[in-house]
């Protein structure tokens, strides 16, 4: 039991975060929306780095996940809203949203995963693109034109718990999902399959003569990164905004954001993405202000400083500096 | 009648192809020497997309005048991004080069659209139209394809016939027999890479002959990927492969666009695009060093 | 039965053969050196053996069963460990972490849990002598410091059959002489094989091995008990290169 309490114990600072943000939100005026985009970050962030922080492979496509994690939760609403299902539509909702985010990781992760590096990264560039295009040129789900389903919603819940979950609990969800990426992020730190991953990171033949079978815990990662994906967009994209539309859910920019995050904050950590996202959000969001738009140029450069002089990021940093000190403990 | 329609068909994706493997030759030489992929490839197409507009509409110059110019700043963009980092990122683990490149495509895409605003624009280059056997082309596309030809038969003499192209391959062959014989290996890094973007930015006047509208900041994304395809079917270091891979891409991608729209209840437009995708996911499958074996 | 059989095993890079028509045996708990100069082909035979490579011809059996097509993560839980030339340890993991995961994917993984195979990764960091560093990151140590933590991560896997590829390349003699001492005590206590790749070091040879295989040009010239070995003029020539014409020295 003391083991157990010693391992999950960098949770806290985690929880103990979103705990504080959340606390901010919900008490200091007007400032909800600030900790939702906040909020979004944190869990993209969390849920990138599962995946690119631990094998070390960058999945360029990865907003796909999300996107198709909008369509799921979409789909259901705007098809089942008057089957009288109350809070269950939404359930179902989300694990459309999970099974055609993990479906469609099956796929890409099929071809893409047998291959190394730089190969793996041509592959994935496409994904979000590709589906997209699928989505628009065979139309399916409304094809170009998206679905839109305000009503649909409002039919389910009423007008006025359905603002509500699209202005409140669909932020909350975040939050949850936060944490949950988080503790799906630790409980494979301390497993086996979080040794495996940082062994194919550093050096992936050796791990395979070693018996770590790549493959396969490369895949672990990339479904449970995608389902995450899924779930986020499922909640931030469709719930909140009861429409998706192609060109919006498949846009590559928001995987140069969790790009960003994860690296700002240190790739392969478990404080990282939270650091990243926190610094990422709040500075897009004061720079909407000043120099609106400007946020991509200002931050591209600073990956490219990040990649030559701190790969480890911020977190990663701290890591060393701590080390040996009762602190290495809880910063992970 | 029909014969007449495929054979039309077949020039203008032969056509469309060349200009589609100049495009990637750049992509392949830097693969094929630093072993880096660009993957802000298409961003620099761009580049050159906006120099030859900004040239036509406020120069009044010939684009066939901004091709040595976008060169010039491909080649000066390469030296600037070797120096700053490249180098720094050759040998350490493969994820930095591909952030680092990745990163750099977002900095020029937002800077462009800084500059110029995120509306599509295009340039109207009217010269006219040739009949040939088949089908009708207008003289640009005519210029272009014949242009990129032309380029690629530099590069290909450059390489074998003078001694800084030998002294490139050596490199690729052996870096460090190529050390040891002399070759300044890091300086043909550098110009190996400058070279690829001097190509690539190129490649992006010679795309506006071509298609002269649709030229806004994000036109890139997508070529990046067709030049992935490419790449990957002529095999991703040879600059040659990618060329046929490009002749090969455009027959498919022009052929598959005209099949998609004789189909019902489907946008050609965007299948074509989602089909591309797909063939890149099978050639990754069955061979990813690519289909075609030239050296 | 022996531990491992290789009939016939060729592999080849191109024009280039880099292992040439090789059959060897190796018993249990047998120490075996392999000597031969630089592209003899050592490397690229303990790649084929350990599935790096896949061998363009021949078979390759591990206690009885035939491995020549298994891919290499396959093999390491049948009990084949391998240490590098250059060493190769998981720079970012701490040498604890390193060795642990040895042992959660070797032979034993299946039935050790985290916990475990970090408690069995202390007892081996003690055995190599790296008490002090367990906590360390392995990138951060010294060459000969990494060479003991790939030992120790090899030996965490459990293995039966163990290839140290120029485990002493580089070392002084006193070195040399306790790495000798650990390759001893190491079979001793594991009870498992050693198949040791020394380039020139005779010292190691002659107080380690039983056996003695040398190779070139990707070929088996010699394979035979130490004692003739050392006394052989054809494994003198390897080592010593060919005296000059018509001039052998008196011995």
């Amino acid at each position: 039991m003391k083991n157990t309490l010693t391992k999950y114990l960098p949770l806290a600072p985690v929880l103990a975060g979103y705990l504080f943000l959340f606390l901010v939100g919900e008490n200091l005026e007007g400032k909800w929306q600030l900790i939702a985009m906040l909020a979004f970050y944190c869990a993209l962030g969390q849920a990138f780095n599962l995946f690119m922080g631990m094998t070390g492979y960058v999945d360029f496509g990865y907003v796909a996940f999300l996107g198709v994690g909008t369509y799921g939760m979409a789909i259901v609403i705007s098809r089942l809203s008057d089957k009288g299902l109350g809070l269950w539509l939404l359930v179902i909702g989300l694990l459309l949203a999970i099974v055609m985010a993990t479906l469609l990781s099956l796929a890409v992760g099929a071809v893409a995963l047998r291959l190394r590096g730089a190969y793996f990264a041509i592959a994935t560039i496409g994904v979000n693109e590709g589906f997209r295009y699928l989505i628009e040129g065979a139309r399916l789900w409304g094809g170009s034109e998206g679905i839109i389903f305000t009503a649909q919603l409002n039919e389910a819940f009423g007008r006025e718990f359905a603002n509500v979950l699209a202005t409140y609990w669909a932020d909350v969800a975040l939050f949850v999902i936060a944490a949950f990426s988080a503790f799906l992020t630790l409980f494979y730190m301390r497993s086996k399959i979080g040794y495996a991953l940082t062994a194919l990171r550093e050096d992936e033949d050796a791990a395979k003569v070693m018996g770590i079978n790549v493959t396969k815990f490369k895949i672990i990662a990339f479904i449970t990164s995608a389902s995450l994906a899924g779930m986020i967009g499922a909640v931030a994209w469709a719930l909140k905004l009861t429409y998706v539309f192609p060109p919006d859910v498949f846009e590559i920019h928001y995987t140069v954001e969790a790009i960003i995050i994860v690296l700002l904050g240190g790739a392969g950590t478990l404080l990282g993405p939270i650091v990243g996202g926190l610094i990422y959000g709040l500075s897009k969001y004061y720079l909407a202000v000043t120099l609106p738009g400007f946020q991509l140029l200002i931050f591209a450069p600073i990956i490219i400083i990040i990649i030559v002089l701190f790969p480890e990021g911020t977190v990663g940093v701290l890591k060393k500096r701590v080390q040996g000190t009762f602190l290495a403990k809880i910063i992970v | 009648m029909v014969f007449d329609q495929l054979m039309g068909n077949l020039i203008q994706g032969l056509i469309l192809g060349g200009i589609y493997g100049m495009m990637t030759m750049g992509l392949s030489l830097i693969f094929g020497v630093l072993k880096v992929v660009n993957v802000g490839h298409g961003q620099f197409i761009m580049v050159g997309a906006f120099t030859t507009l900004w040239m036509f509409n406020s120069l009044h110059a010939s684009p066939i005048l901004a091709i040595p110019l976008a060169f010039l700043i491909g080649m000066l963009l390469g030296f600037i991004c070797y120096y700053s980092f490249v180098k720094k990122l050759l040998k350490g683990p493969e994820l930095a080069s591909l952030l680092a490149t990745f990163s750099v495509g977002v900095i020029l895409e937002e800077t462009v659209k800084l500059i110029f605003g995120s509306e599509f624009r295009g340039y109207n280059w009217a010269l006219g139209k040739i009949k040939i056997p088949f089908t009708v082309l207008p003289y640009t596309k005519l210029i272009a394809f014949f242009g990129s030809i032309l380029i690629a038969v530099l590069l290909y003499l450059w390489f074998n016939r003078t001694r800084a192209g030998t002294a490139l391959r050596s490199v690729v062959e052996d870096s460090e027999g190529a050390r040891v014989c002399g070759v300044n290996v890091d300086w043909q890094y550098a110009l190996s890479f400058s070279i690829g973007l001097g190509l690539t930015v190129a490649s992006g006047v010679l795309l506006t002959m071509f298609i002269p509208v649709g030229i806004n900041p994000q036109m890139g994304g997508q070529y990046t990927l067709k030049a992935f395809v490419i790449a990957v079917l002529g095999g991703l270091a040879s600059p040659y492969g990618a060329f046929f891979g490009g002749l090969v891409f455009g027959l498919i991608e022009n052929g598959s666009y005209t099949l998609f729209a004789l189909l019902p209840h489907v946008e050609p437009f965007a299948l074509t695009r989602f089909f591309s995708f797909v063939i890149l996911l099978v050639i990754l499958l069955i061979r990813p060093t690519g289909l075609i074996r030239t050296k | 039965m022996p531990l491992l059989r290789l009939e016939h095993v060729t592999k080849r890079f191109g024009g280039l053969v880099a292992v040439d028509d090789v059959s060897l045996e190796v018993k249990h708990g047998e120490i075996i050196a392999i000597v031969g100069p630089n592209g003899a082909g050592k490397t690229t035979l303990f790649n084929v053996i350990n599935g790096v490579f896949l061998s363009d011809g021949g078979k390759i059996y591990f206690e009885g069963k035939d491995i020549t097509n298994l891919p290499s993560y396959k093999r390491a839980p049948l009990g084949i460990g391998r240490t590098f030339q250059i060493p190769r340890p998981f720079g970012s993991a701490s040498v604890r972490e390193n060795v642990a995961i040895g042992g959660m994917f070797g032979t034993q993984g299946h039935r050790m849990n985290v916990d475990a195979c970090m408690e069995m990764a202390d007892r081996y960091i003690d055995l190599i002598g790296l008490k002090g560093h367990s906590g360390k990151p392995a990138g951060g140590l010294t060459p000969t410091e990494k060479k003991l933590v790939e030992i120790a991560r090899a030996l965490a896997m459990k293995p039966k059959l163990l290839l140290m590829d120029e485990a002493m390349a580089g070392m002084n003699p006193r070195d040399i002489d306790q790495m000798v001492e650990l390759i001893k005590q190491i079979r001793e206590t594991e009870k498992i094989a050693i198949v040791s790749m020394v380039e020139h070091i005779m010292r190691a040879v002659a107080g380690l091995a039983e056996r003695v295989m040398v190779m070139h040009q990707g070929a088996k010239l010699v394979d035979e008990p130490t004692k003739e070995a050392l006394s052989d003029p054809r494994v003198i020539e390897v080592y010593l290169g060919r005296p000059p014409e018509g001039n052998v020295a008196d011995r």
